[in-house]
Formats: C-alpha cells, structure tokens, sequence
C-alpha cells in the first residue's frame, strides 16, 4: 500500500472493509477488528472485535460482534490488522 | 424515560431528588440535586459521601474493603469525575 | 419465500462495493436495543440504550454494572453515564 501523500484519515478510509489493529492511550488495551466506518473524530465502528485487556501481567480475549469504539482514548491504528502470535 | 431524547434529560428529570454519583477514585456520593450544567458539575445538598479502599493485611495476606462515610450539607461536584449518576430505583 | 421476495432483483452483484457503516448509523441501529458498555477503567454495563449524545453521554435503563473481573457489582434503574470514561459501546450482549 502506497503512502506517498496521502492525509491520515485517507489512510484510515482505505481500511474500511479491511482488518485493523487498534492501540489505546492506556497500553495495556487493544483491540483488533474489521472496520466499517467512522467519523472525523476518529470514533470507529468494528465488527468480528477482539479485545485484549493486560491487567497485572495477565492476557485477557474478549470477542465481540461489533462495537462503536470512542476515537478519545484511540493513541495508533494499524493497518491491516495485529500480527500473528 | 420514553419522554427523554438526550441523555441529559435524565439529570434534568432529577432536580430536587435523592440521586446516586459514581465518582473517579472510588468515591460515591448520595444527596439531593440541586443543579447541574452541561458539564454535570452539580450542587448535592444532604449528601453522604462513601470512599471505598483495599488494604491487604500484612499478617494474612486478605484484601480488605473499607467504607469511610461522611456527611456534608452542601457540595459543588467537578463534572469532569463523575462516571454514573442514577435516579433513586422508583421501586424501593 | 414470500410474495415479497418477487421484485427482487434476481442476483446480487458478485463484488458488492464495501458498505461504511458510521458511527452515527450504528448508534441508530442499536437505539432502544440491550447494550454493552465498557469503561477505559474496565468496568461494564449492560443494559438498555435509551438514548445518547454527541459526547457519547449514554442514558440507559434496566442497568447492571460489572467489576474488572466480571462479578456483578450493583444494578440500576436509570443511569446516566459520562461519555468521557466510554471505551466503547457494543450491540453485541452475550460477550463479557
């Protein structure tokens, strides 16, 4: 996927359809999920989510249909989805 | 609260009721709703305050929750720590 | 099948173009329907959507709210939540 010139939200609009990594603020909440939209605050609607929670050293999986994720707390998105365990 | 469109008609629909405030660091509040704006600071009258803490005691390892109460005639709430607020259950 | 199936078109393109659904439009399609809200802090609600701002302020009714690790921890009747300490909402309830 070329990058060249391209706005950050246009990098966000190709995704839609397509596998994303989401990291949050906080660093031990991430969720990954295919994107089907969002809004010019960054707000995201996933389905087929996981979300994995670290608390005090322990992993947890979380699966979800979909949700509507608050774009406040959103630090980096990944293309493409998170990489393989 | 099939008559509310916002959701902060909820609190509007409040004044002048005992309420329930969840608050950041583990501290609720219970008291009467004077007024609020829309940053959900709010003035509580006849309000009892509870801070929730876990201690661990050293001897046997247990986790203990302890409640500390207070009363307070009048408070002005910072929006920005409050988490919940709930109406009274209108069946107890 | 039913008479109303008859106008349908007879088959759907092989490669529909990626439908977007918003924020705004899942909002509307989970109005009035059992919610899943989680908290950056960990702690959830389920209960029903009754109705939600630009903020993600969220009315809801019938609410139980759960601890970090599951346990049900009280249960509300009405309950106005602060959209700032939203993570996300999910219209999917039988997940934890």
């Amino acid at each position: 996927m070329s990058t060249g010139r391209l706005l950050p939200l246009e990098l966000v609009d190709k995704c839609i359809g397509s596998s994303i990594w989401v990291l949050m603020k906080d660093t031990n909440t991430e969720l990954t999920g295919t994107l089907k939209g969002f809004d010019d605050f960054v707000n995201m609607v996933l389905e087929d989510v996981t979300e994995i929670r670290i608390t005090d050293g322990e992993r947890k999986e979380v699966k979800l249909d979909s949700v509507l994720l608050n774009g406040n707390n959103v630090a980096i998105l990944v293309p493409g989805g998170a990489p393989e365990e | 609260m099939s008559s509310i469109e916002s959701p902060l008609d909820l609190i509007r629909l409040s004044i002048s009721e005992r309420v329930y405030v969840k608050l950041r660091s583990n501290r609720e509040l219970r008291g009467v709703l004077h007024a609020y704006d829309q940053h959900l600071n709010m003035v509580l009258g006849q309000v009892e305050e509870t801070v929730t803490s876990k201690e661990v005691d050293e001897e046997t390892d247990e986790e203990i929750v302890k409640k500390s109460k207070r009363e307070v005639d009048m408070l002005f709430v910072r929006g920005d720590v409050v988490i919940l607020v709930s109406p009274p259950l209108k069946s107890t | 099948m039913s008479e109303l199936t008859k106008e349908e078109p007879p088959a759907a393109p092989a490669a529909p173009p990626p439908t977007s659904v918003t924020p705004s439009t899942y909002l509307k399609s989970i109005l009035g329907r059992p919610i899943l809200v989680r908290l950056h802090t960990g702690v959830t609600y389920r209960g029903i959507l009754a109705c939600l701002d630009g903020y993600m302020n969220i009315a809801m009714e019938q609410t139980e709210e759960y601890g970090v690790g599951g346990e049900l921890e009280s249960r509300y009747g009405d309950v106005f939540l602060r959209g700032n300490n939203v993570a996300f909402i999910s219209g999917d309830t039988k997940a934890k």
